[in-house]
């Protein structure tokens, strides 16, 4: 497994297994391929894979929530949910597709793809990236626990102070909200780590940073805010913690504090984290669309620069989240006039998309579809943003269906339709076959319509003055005329209904695909960058030879050169590109090996914060299995023994990953 | 032409929108019916529209890059990197466009925040599922006395009126959106919120901080009065307690408020038999320390935080529908015995919290050292709840 000699593609490798005789607490698992070979696996692509399946079922939990929400609020007075479990229930939703599913679905593309994209074998700390995948799935788990031992939490994902406190809230649920997102915040910030450590050193060689693909860039930024701003919400969570279990008084009024330092804390994290949301999905389709349209990103530069201020900016616009909070003309003039400012970088992406489009010689794929999609849904979901950067008129909005429209066209229509379209458009990168693309386009229109229906009428319900977070809504507020708010609840449902269709046919096009899926040839999509320079799916080493980059968008040029007349011409085929770096694969590939100690390791946090909430000695146990796991891990080798290994004669032929 | 078809796109838009709303929404935030809320409408509508055509244009432009360069088999186009001109040019557009905003928005900011013309005070206390209005002394406006209502905030209309927010358990936020927008009642803190009807009137509003169970059934409303009608609202709070005449069916629901209900909530003025005043003890009951004050309970129109009507439906709508020459006079007949809502007040004696959800779960009560969070189911046979009822009805 850790040593792959002479790789070609002509012929498969037969891995040699690992020695047995490793150091260590335990010998180090051997298993090529079964359900062990996942379990322990340290390769990016298989951690990529189960991020992003996990993700997935997050993704169907959370929208199964949305659509009990919706048919709650088809009708007046509605009755299929009571007013506890509606709360739990648009708590749960929020926390599951902010943190169970479409973090850890960016995480798993990231994971895929940034070594891919950047000519790398794996990750810089390959046991920790396994170790970030289990805590995330462990704490999700965890999290969701709670429906079936007292209730989910029932606070709001925002888990405002004081109502999430012991009195107004005795549940355990909001204990297994806290704990869970501690667990999975770990998970994020060792993958911060991780990938920031990747894509700064690992790079191939040529590989500049102006040179490194968008998706990698979006990424990176994204690592930088979550390695800043989960801390703050790990912070705000330990306090609310010893709030609720230890008696501490953080956010007891009776005891001076001040309820507003909770808003600050979740806020300070949460405006970033609508950033570590967007800015993946804003590097796939800054992928898909330059592709789609057979030429480069417009002003390259100029996407990477606005991604990295809004990086920056997204740090000073917290307390708009807070307009009607009681800050202070002063505070609310200037997060007002911050919040007009992030407008700007995000506005020239929209250009630069558009721009790409323009001129192009666009194909129209699902991918494309989701992308182009994108586009145009956020801008929506942008400009309604700016409407309520106007702090007076986010008094007037803010905690309404107006916010829920605003937020659903960003985060649906913007992150989710960015996942969808780097759904369809790695798919044959990652599982060597090709999504139906018919079914793909009847994927897409559903889900335009769909989310339109949903998230449309929102504006009208908000505007017109129904707020959020109500159980039930009262016919003697829904004013007047066919189009009375009543009107717009229902249709809003149904079009949940139609969205759920949509996203239906994404799973069902998965089940067709594995069955009898086309297969996928070498570069199905006459793609730009690195990844596609390799077989689908990738070797387990990735890349034969790690190649030399000397452009941005490698793989297009060494593809495609001007003639004498200045037209693009197809000088290799994608196959004879792959033949050049068959030809000069390296002597020796040294992959990291396979461990037990990152599940071992994972496995013992939700038994720590089991014992928080239950009872101590649990989380003492927990707490054993922790310490067993990193001393394990600490004594463990990162990569297995050499002993079937010659050793080298010179170090040129060896490539030395993790 | 091209600015044309935009404009025009632009007009359709608004209308089909504007068409697709309901009309007479009681809490439409394009509706202001006072001079805070005119002032947020003044500064939105226009961003509105700019917003609005700047998102026509990029659609706009999105379809017809769609169509226009589809791929029909033209050749690979050139790999151009970009246009920085272009690109700088269409970043200080949107940059000077929100410069503008950003300058009106500035200017509401501080000219919302305004203080130091306010004429009357009324101390706004929210608390799970309700809120608590607290008229201090004012002689200016008649009250020689603190005046405690909850449900319906009553104003003098055209009179500039600081509520003085805050909260004795959660955060809860107060909206009347004809008025003004939102503002935060926090606990331990007081948050200042300027509002002013321009006519007579009653508007909407509701919780909009999600505050626990029943958030949803948290409602206010804001009636305004003529200042003439104000002052006879005003004297009418003002009035001494008259207890029941003896052997009716009222006196006989006065006792059993004595003994049932006092607990919670006070009714100013009332005397036990020895003549010792009856005070309620609603901070060793509820978790929140605090529970409606129902003398002149049948002067507000709805109870259990403006979430049930006292009136019923067709005296409701009587009252809601009124011009605004004649809703005062409507406003100050109250509630009579042939206008009351008696299916929701005697189910809300019955059971209240079988009406509005208030404690997530009884059992749970520990975590409160056995306090209530709302009001309890108390266990009332019929003949109390009608001698209750009766009782009530004598609190004008």
């Amino acid at each position: 497994m850790a040593i792959i000699e002479r790789p070609s593609t002509t012929q498969e490798v037969v891995a040699p297994a690992t020695p047995s005789s490793s150091l260590g607490a335990l010998k180090r698992p051997v298993a090529t391929t079964g359900w062990k070979s996942w379990l322990f696996t340290v390769d990016h692509k298989k951690l990529g894979i189960m991020y992003s399946a996990a993700a997935l079922f997050f993704f169907i939990v959370g929208g199964l929530e949305a659509v009990l929400i919706r048919l709650q609020l088809a009708a007046p007075n509605g009755k299929v949910l009571n007013a506890d479990l509606y709360n739990q229930m648009f708590t749960m939703h929020a926390t599951t597709m902010v943190f169970l599913f479409v973090m850890p679905m960016a995480a798993g593309l990231a994971n895929y793809f940034i070594p891919l994209q950047i000519g790398a074998r794996d990750v810089a700390f390959p046991r920790i990236n396994a170790f970030s995948f289990w805590a995330f799935l462990f704490g999700g788990l965890f999290l969701n626990m709670s429906w079936f031992l007292g209730g989910a939490a029932d606070g709001g994902w925002f888990m405002y102070a004081p109502n999430s406190g012991p009195i107004y809230s005795p549940s355990h649920g909001i204990d297994f909200w806290i704990l869970g997102l501690q667990i999975t915040g770990i998970a994020s910030l060792a993958g911060a780590v991780n990938l920031i450590t990747t894509v700064l050193n690992m790079r191939a060689p040529g590989m500049k940073l102006m040179r490194m693909p968008i998706f990698t860039w979006m990424q990176l930024v994204v690592q930088f805010l979550l390695l800043f701003a989960v801390p703050v919400i790990t912070v705000a969570l330990f306090l609310l913690s010893f709030q609720r279990n230890f008696d501490a008084t953080f956010f007891d009024v009776a005891a001076g504090a001040d309820p507003l330092l909770w808003q600050h804390l979740f806020w300070i994290f949460g405006h970033p984290e609508v950033y570590i949301l967007i800015l993946p999905s804003f590097g796939v389709i800054s992928e898909v669309i330059p592709v789609f349209s057979r030429k480069p990103l417009f002003g390259y530069p100029f996407v990477v620069f606005s991604g990295a201020a809004i990086g920056f900016v997204g740090w000073g616009v917290w307390a708009h989240h807070m307009f009607a909070s009681g800050l202070g003309p002063v505070s609310v003039a200037v997060f007002s006039i911050a919040t007009m400012a992030i407008a700007v970088p995000t506005g020239v992406k929209v250009v630069n998309w558009t721009m790409t489009l323009w001129g192009g010689k666009l194909e129209f794929t699902a991918a494309m579809k989701f992308a182009v999609g994108l586009i145009v849904l956020f801008t929506i979901g942008g400009l309604s943003g700016v409407t309520h950067s106007v702090a007076p008129s986010d008094t007037q909005q803010t905690d309404t269906y107006y916010i829920v429209a605003h937020f659903h066209y960003v985060l649906f229509g913007g992150a989710i339709f960015g996942l969808f379209s780097g759904f369809y458009y790695w798919w044959p990168k990652v599982f060597g076959k090709m999504l139906n693309e018919k079914l793909g386009s009847w994927n897409f229109w559903m889900m335009v319509i769909g989310m339109n229906m949903t998230f449309g009428p929102m504006h009208i319900l908000g505007l017109q003055g129904q707020p959020r977070r109500m159980y039930q809504w009262t016919e003697a507020r829904a004013g007047e005329g066919f189009f009375n708010l009543g009107f717009w609840n229902a249709f809003a449902s149904v079009g949940s209904l139609v969205l759920t269709t949509g996203v239906l046919l994404f799973l069902i096009n998965i089940v067709i695909t594995a069955r009898n899926g086309k297969v996928a040839p070498l570069d199905p999509w006459n793609a730009r960058s690195l990844e596609w320079m390799t077989t689908n799916p990738p070797k387990e080493h990735n890349f034969d030879s790690i190649p030399t980059v000397s452009h941005l968008d490698e793989f297009f040029h060494r593809k495609y050169q001007e003639d004498a007349n200045g037209q693009m011409v197809q000088v290799k085929t994608a196959e004879q590109v792959m033949k050049e770096l068959e030809d000069n694969a390296d002597a020796h590939i040294h992959m990291p090996s396979p461990s037990y100690w990152p599940i071992v390791l994972a496995a013992g946090l939700p038994v720590i914060t089991f014992g928080l909430i239950y009872s101590i000695p649990i989380g003492i146990v927990g707490g054993i299995i922790v310490l067993f796991g990193a001393y394990g891990w600490s004594i463990e080798p990162g990569t297995a023994p050499d002993d079937d290994f010659d050793p080298p004669t010179t170090t040129k032929d060896v490539v030395h990953v993790g | 032409m091209r600015r044309r078809i935009i404009g025009a796109l632009a007009g359709v838009t608004t209308t089909l929108f504007l068409a697709g709303c309901a009309t007479n929404a009681p809490q439409d935030t394009w509706q202001p019916k006072g001079p805070n809320a005119q002032k947020i409408d003044n500064l939105q509508k226009p961003v509105f529209a700019v917003a609005g055509i700047i998102g026509v244009i990029v659609t706009v432009a999105i379809i017809v890059a769609v169509i226009k360069f589809r791929d029909k088999g033209q050749p690979i186009p050139h790999q151009s990197h970009g246009n920085p001109a272009l690109e700088i040019t269409l970043t200080i557009i949107p940059a000077l466009i929100l410069t503008v905003v950003g300058v009106f928005t500035f200017r509401t900011v501080f000219d919302l925040a305004k203080t130091s013309d306010t004429e009357m005070i009324i101390n706004v206390t929210g608390q799970q599922w309700w809120w608590e209005y607290d008229y201090p002394v004012q002689n200016e406006f008649g009250i020689t006395q603190p005046i405690i209502t909850s449900g319906q905030l009553v104003i003098p209309a055209g009179t500039k009126v600081l509520l003085r927010q805050t909260s004795r358990d959660v955060i809860h936020s107060y909206w009347i959106p004809a008025l003004n927008g939102k503002r935060d009642a926090v606990p331990g803190r007081v948050h200042l919120n300027r509002i002013e009807a321009d006519k007579p009137g009653i508007y909407a509003g509701q919780c909009t901080e999600f505050c626990g169970l029943s958030h949803a059934n948290m409602r206010m409303e804001a009636v305004a009065l003529s200042k003439e009608d104000f002052a006879k609202w005003v004297a009418n709070q003002l009035k001494p307690y008259t207890p029941p005449a003896e052997n009716t069916l009222a006196k006989e629901g006065e006792t059993v408020f004595m003994n049932q209900c006092i607990r919670c909530h006070q009714v100013n003025g009332m005397k036990r038999a020895d003549g010792t005043p009856v005070i309620a003890a609603p901070d060793e009951n509820v978790v929140s320390g605090a529970a409606p004050n129902l003398s002149h309970l049948m002067t507000r129109n709805t109870f259990a935080g403006a979430t049930f009507d006292l009136l019923n439906k067709s005296c409701r709508e009587d009252v809601w529908n009124a011009d605004s020459e004649s809703f005062g006079a409507k406003y100050l007949t109250g509630v009579t015995e042939d206008c009351l809502n008696q299916s929701d007040l005697r189910g809300w004696l019955r059971n209240a919290p079988a009406m509005k959800p208030m404690y997530a779960n009884p059992a749970l009560l520990a975590s409160t050292g056995g306090k209530y969070r709302g009001m309890p189911n108390l266990g009332l046979t019929e003949s109390d709840i009608e001698k209750l009822v009766a009782y009530l009805l004598t609190l004008k």
